[in-house]
């Protein structure tokens, strides 16, 4: 009994995990329709950027995280302004355009983390202890991590939702057009979006790192299961996002115990598979929805 | 039409042949005026010198450099001094192909060594073969000493052998059951099945066995079904990714054990680095140590040392050892005469600084065993077998 409720516990604390890491694709494909195939390389870099403020300078990765996330944050306003903006969009040619230059993007990142880091598996010992709860033995880490997605979750609904400059993001989303012609600054907009969904995706790293060990190539596998969650979510949904996460973490742990860990890594696709199917705009996705 | 087309061929096989004529001649003829008899042995090797798979063998690049030094420093081979032609290649099995290609038959080096690690040297292995070349390979996997590529001798730890001693030192503790954790890849598969013929051997039951996938980041239900069974022993056949983040979730979820073990894993600095106080009592085996009481280690250490600034690693020794057991079997038989290299590396029975290294008919490595080490305070300390300990093993591991 016990263990069931610590693998259920399990689960929905792994999902605030995968959420955690995928938020600023979420960002960055959900409102600008860019998708940054360098993603899971910039929770790399996020990651092995704490690893050397932890080891040099001592910085826990939770006083790590403003600094790094900062650093990202001027990254991709960098790389939009530099790279994406002008990039001529619109059509299947520019999506091909957009995704070719973070592909790019994604190589130059990883080897110039390689220079910096070298090739080696990195990881910060960071709240590693158990919170005792009677018979329950809570994992910090996972916890803080699930707190932190959170937390970034809300901060960015309500960014979106209440203050003017996300309701432009949006505005600008649905129809830059539209947007432009009501005098909005879409350029700057475009690239506050970007340098935001960098920062998130570093800041994500900062944290996962004490708990999973990076290394320069470990950014692929990050985009594909960042992005995975994201469409089993309703790309830009962000309660789907969530409920993917959650959804996801369970099955992760529940076949890890139940089936053994060769079946549990096939879940997350045997899902994204089954939403494909009977359902192709995810979980929470509107058809149709541009 | 017909005839035209004709033409055509004739004329594009003719442009093949001048092509084919032309590199015959460039293969050939440049090193025929290199290859006097009176100039250095040129022993050639691929190495891994850039990418992400670049550390370890850099080491073993060294290891083969220190050799050559000391070697030359000590008159040579045959009267004649030897000399390290090197290539780099990314770590890419079609590369090393190619560049051993080269190093046979355009810079027709005299011998040759073994690039690092088993994918490349099995990606070489049939081309080394066919040339006839004796090759001491850095391949810990058994498959390719099994006869059908005789020009091999593996000079390395076989991987079923990697942690024996780590068994030997848990039934030394009457501990009796284990759960072994094992990475679905080539190596740690081979591996587990030496730890369970260990096990066995050693009265010791395997009570929960399981193997994961090398993309496994979350180890939490995996761990919590492995404690189940209690046993006295967590065993991991693992590199370093997964020993780390099967610690984490023991730990994290407060699951003990009287004994934690790794392959690969605790063998790496980056292990105490990034996990802190959670790495001490962690067991991991290495196939050399600095403070081995082993042939001429304490000078190999200076040497090392001196020569590129760090102590060496194991990779360093048993890329060392090996062109000392070349070098050494090619004075025995006074020639290059790749047969009797081969033949009297088959018969060699020799104290290296990575242990006493012999060979089965096939070639297989059944000298070298491999150590143990324990975290002890944020560092690692040999601790098993007896003989070779620079600290005892603290067992029981305490609670987390």
């Amino acid at each position: 009994m016990v263990s069931i409720i610590a693998l259920v516990l399990l689960g929905l604390l792994w999902g605030g995990v995968y959420l955690l890491m995928a938020e600023g694709l979420n960002l960055i494909y959900g409102v600008m329709k860019v998708v940054n195939l360098a993603h899971g390389d910039l929770i790399v870099l996020g990651g092995l950027l704490a690893y050397t403020l932890f080891a040099h300078v001592g910085l826990t990765p939770i006083t790590a995280l403003l600094p790094v996330a900062l650093v990202l944050f001027a990254l991709g306003a960098a790389v939009q302004w530099g790279i994406l903006e002008r990039i001529p969009l619109g059509g299947a040619e520019g999506e091909l355009r957009t995704l070719l230059a973070t592909f790019g993007l994604s190589y130059v990142v990883s080897n110039t983390s390689f220079l910096l880091w070298g090739g080696q598996f990195q990881s910060i010992p960071f709240l590693q202890g158990a919170l005792r709860l009677g018979p329950l033995a809570i994992p910090e880490g996972l916890l803080a991590c699930s707190l932190a997605a959170f937390a970034a979750a809300l901060l960015v609904h309500f960014w979106l939702h209440r203050t003017i400059a996300g309701k432009a993001l949006r505005a600008t989303a649905e129809s830059p057009l539209g947007a432009a012609s009501c005098g909005l600054e879409i350029r700057r907009i475009r690239i506050i979006a970007f340098a935001l969904g960098a920062a998130m995706a570093g800041g994500a790293g900062a944290l996962v790192i004490a708990l999973v060990p990076f290394q320069i190539s470990s950014g692929g596998d990050l985009t594909v299961q960042s992005f995975t969650l994201i469409a089993l979510g309703g790309l830009g949904n962000y309660l789907g996002a969530w409920i993917a996460a959650e959804i996801l973490g369970l099955a992760e742990v529940l076949s890890q115990y139940y089936l053994g860990p060769d079946i549990a890594s096939a879940t997350i696709y045997l899902l994204f598979i089954a939403v494909l199917l009977f359902r192709p705009q995810g979980l929470l996705g509107r058809l149709g929805r541009i | 039409m017909a005839k035209n087309g004709c033409a055509r061929t004739m004329g594009r096989r003719a442009a093949g042949m001048a092509t084919l004529a032309a590199m015959w001649l460039a293969l050939g003829a440049a090193p025929a005026a290199r290859a006097a008899e009176d100039g250095p042995i040129r022993i050639g090797c691929s190495i891994t010198e850039t990418g992400p798979y670049s550390p370890p063998a850099v080491f073993e690049l060294q290891g083969y450099r220190l050799a050559a030094e000391e070697i030359n420093q000590a008159g040579g081979v045959l009267g004649r001094k030897v000399e390290i032609v090197n290539y780099d290649d990314q770590g890419n099995p079609s590369t090393a192909v190619q560049l051993y290609q080269k190093l046979i038959y355009s810079d027709r080096v005299d011998l040759l060594l073994s690039p690092y690690e088993t994918d490349l040297m099995s990606a070489v292995a049939p081309l080394v073969t066919r040339a006839k070349k004796v090759m001491p390979s850095l391949g810990a996997n058994v498959d390719a000493f099994q006869g059908q590529f005789p020009y091999l001798v593996q000079a390395i730890t076989q991987t079923p052998r990697y942690m024996g001693p780590a068994i030997d030192l848990a039934a030394s503790r009457g501990y009796k059951t284990i759960a072994l954790l094992i990475q679905n890849t080539q190596f740690p598969q081979q591996l587990a099945r030496g730890i369970e013929a260990e096990a066995t051997a050693k009265g010791m039951r395997v009570v929960f066995k399981e193997s994961f996938p090398p993309t496994t980041t979350d180890f939490s239900a995996l761990v919590l079904k492995a404690a189940e069974t209690h046993p006295d022993v967590i065993v991991g056949a693992t590199y370093l990714a997964d020993s780390e983040g099967i610690v984490r979730a023991a730990k994290a979820q407060n699951i003990n054990a009287r004994m934690f073990a790794f392959s690969i894993g605790p063998v790496e600095p980056e292990f105490g680095r990034g996990l802190g106080d959670a790495a001490n009592g962690v067991f991991g085996t290495t196939l050399y140590f600095p403070t081995l009481h082993t042939a001429g280690n304490a000078e190999f250490v200076a040497g090392f040392q001196a020569k590129f600034g760090r102590a060496p690693d194991y990779h360093a020794a048993v890329a060392y050892g090996s062109l000392k057991v070349l070098a050494e079997a090619v004075r025995k038989v006074g020639s290059l005469d790749q047969d009797k290299i081969r033949d009297a590396l088959l018969a060699t029975s020799v104290d290296t600084v990575a242990g006493h290294f012999q060979l089965s008919p096939t070639g297989l490595q059944i000298g070298y065993t491999s150590y143990v080490l324990q975290w002890q305070n944020g560092r690692q300390a040999l601790v098993w077998p007896a003989d070779q300990a620079s600290a005892a093993p603290e067992l029981p591991h305490g609670a987390w």
